[in-house]
């Protein structure tokens, strides 16, 4: 079959999808368009948002629509590695057995793993998640267990900071995106949530979306789209000059009030961010029905992606959250294309 | 007899004034009284010479001091045909201590005809002059005698004040309102960004697209103070709302501009590089005001 059909109908698959995602979860479009974007540029994602929101039931809303297994683990403070590997028990023989964790029990077939609260897993936990992440598989029974559909949502909840461990840089940079899910604002959609009683019980509101079961197509797909989507040399050079200002914003004119630019960060941008950040615009290029990569896109894509691989020098990292989104626009309206 | 009386005494009339060189002479002089020291007295004197005759200008007297007390301060030709018109100016410096009779000498110009030349006399003239004041210089109850004139009053120019000041406020006005048009005030380079973006623009071809889309884009952004991307036009409007009337072809210039850069395969003509150049001269008219 040719290409292009393949990539036309797959982008019809993933609109249908999106739609189904925004009827189940309502108010949320944007962060559903970049869920979608990062599903089908094969990313991780890390969720940030208050308590109550729909972080999962978005998620289980896209796991139930992408097929495969989903599994869910909750980030708590004794959490440790080889509680996701295996459990042990007494059967009923009570004779002791070890069998394969949350991880590992749907062996390949896992596409959707959401580990919930992740900043309160400790740091040993963070280090098999980042192999997990990463190499999409672990090593655990002296074999190696691969999951090559596996996708990992994590969810960090941005009220609570006691018995929480900020994630290291290494983890954080594995995510493809950090989206912020905030509640509706519209009236109306507020109201839909209080009073229709089709939101009071996610197991009913989840079960109505159409399993599509593409889960094992996605890499296929992901490879045909980044092949197929075309980047010119004036994008490199904007691409490239967007990488630069998370560097040295200063060289590119962005001033922020009160910060002594030189100062302000440690870290900018690593090529695995930027990577991603391209391999998730070329995705909303395909889904936005063009052969070709726009600067739009990167700008789109470019606070999700970015925000959580800046890190800010102590200093100003207090003003954390109101620096970084301003650092973020500063350079988006500074750097210029072409 | 009496025909031949009238023929000789005829001729005998006509015979004098065919000689006679100077066939009009006159001296024109001002009243004779009144002068005091430093006066100036001007003469004219008109000659009219018969044809052939010339008046030798070399026996004018010359500029400069006549005698101790009179001195010669201008003397002007003016010639118109056969006519003379001397204009002589004395000056007087004499002090009499009564009332005195003075005299202008006379001269005598000469007229020449080829190799012959005649003398023609000017006549002395006399005129008095009169002391400046009294032989003794007396005191009076009102102060000094012999004190300069009172200054003249002054005009009033209160009118002739006003409207210079008027007129150079309205100039001012009108330079700095110039200046404002052409941007001439520091700061005010946004004023003037199409102009020189379509300077730039001109003696492109269509092999220059890329520069010239560049140009363009250089002058947007300039003028926008950023980098103007597509999606934010809607904002670039509301605060420049004047290109808002040129919204379709912006829109145009943005798409055709991701299409030449961004896209694969396209295919430039030269109606492109005109439409680039029209619309540049349409935002500069904006920028100029006059559209």
């Amino acid at each position: 079959m040719n290409t292009d059909i393949q990539l036309t109908d797959w982008r019809d698959k993933a609109l249908q999808f999106e739609q189904q995602i925004n009827q189940t979860v309502i108010g949320l479009q944007p962060a559903v368009r970049n869920i979608i974007l990062a599903v089908f540029a094969r990313g991780h994602v890390l969720l940030e948002g208050n308590v109550g929101v729909g972080k999962t039931t978005l998620l289980r809303a896209v796991a139930q629509g992408l097929g495969g297994d989903y599994q869910r683990i909750e980030g708590t403070i004794d959490l440790m590695p080889a509680d996701l590997i295996y459990y042990t028990y007494l059967n009923d023989q009570g004779r002791p057995c070890v069998d394969p964790g949350p991880l590992l029990k749907h062996g390949d077939t896992l596409a959707t793993f959401f580990f919930n609260e992740i900043n309160r897993a400790r740091p040993q936990v963070h280090a098999l998640l980042l192999r997990a992440m990463a190499e999409r598989s672990v090593n655990a029974f002296n074999r190696d267990y691969h999951f090559p559909h596996l996708q990992v949502f994590a969810d960090r909840n941005r009220v609570e900071k006691e018995e929480t461990f900020e994630l290291p840089a290494a983890a954080k940079d594995r995510f493809m995106m950090e989206i912020n899910i905030d509640m509706p604002t519209a009236d109306a959609e507020l109201d839909q949530l209080i009073f229709n009683p089709r939101f009071h019980d996610t197991d009913l509101l989840i079960a109505d979306i159409h399993k599509h079961d593409i889960y094992d197509q996605l890499n296929e797909l992901a490879q045909t789209v980044q092949q197929r989507i075309q980047t010119s040399p004036k994008l490199h050079a904007y691409a490239l000059s967007l990488w630069k200002a998370t560097h040295q914003p200063q060289q590119y004119g962005v001033q922020l009030a009160d910060v002594d630019m030189p100062q302000l960060l440690m870290a900018g941008a690593s090529p695995r961010g930027m990577g991603y950040l391209i391999r998730a615009a070329k995705t909303r290029a395909w889904l936005e029905r063009r052969e070709h990569v726009l600067p739009e896109d990167l700008q789109a894509l470019f606070p999700v992606c970015m925000t959580h691989r800046l890190f800010l020098n102590p200093m100003y990292a207090y003003r954390k959250e109101q620096l970084l989104p301003e650092l973020i626009s500063g350079i988006l309206n500074q750097v210029a294309a072409p | 007899m009496k025909t031949v009386l009238i023929l000789v005494l005829s001729l005998i009339g006509c015979s004098g004034s065919i000689d006679e060189p100077v066939s009009y002479f006159n001296v024109e002089t001002p009243r004779p009284f009144g002068y005091v020291n430093g006066d100036e007295i001007s003469q004219r004197i008109i000659i009219e010479t018969r044809s052939g005759i010339t008046l030798q200008t070399g026996s004018l007297p010359a500029k400069g001091p006549i005698n101790r007390w009179l001195n010669l301060n201008q003397i002007t030709v003016k010639q118109s045909g056969q006519r003379y018109q001397i204009d002589l100016r004395y000056q007087v410096f004499y002090a009499p201590l009564e009332v005195k009779v003075l005299t202008l000498p006379g001269f005598t110009v000469q007229l020449s005809q080829g190799e012959k030349s005649v003398g023609k006399s000017i006549p002395a003239w006399s005129f008095t002059l009169s002391p400046l004041r009294e032989l003794v210089v007396r005191q009076t109850e009102q102060g000094e005698y012999l004190r300069p004139d009172s200054p003249p009053s002054i005009f009033a120019n209160d009118r002739a004040l006003y409207g210079l000041a008027a007129s150079l406020s309205v100039a001012a006005l009108i330079t700095a309102y110039l200046g404002y048009l052409y941007a001439c005030f520091p700061g005010m380079s946004r004023r003037t960004v199409f102009k020189r973006a379509l300077r730039k623009l001109s003696g492109l071809s269509k092999a220059d697209m890329e520069l010239a889309l560049t140009i363009i884009h250089h002058g947007i952004n300039r003028l926008n103070g950023q980098p103007l991307f597509y999606k934010q036009l809607e904002d670039f409007y509301l605060r420049n709302p004047q290109y808002r009337q040129i919204s379709a072809e912006l829109a145009w210039f943005f798409n055709y501009s991701n299409r030449y850069f961004f896209a694969v395969g396209m295919i430039v003509v030269a109606q492109d590089l005109q439409q680039l150049k029209d619309l540049c001269e349409r935002c500069r008219r904006i920028e100029r005001g006059s559209q």
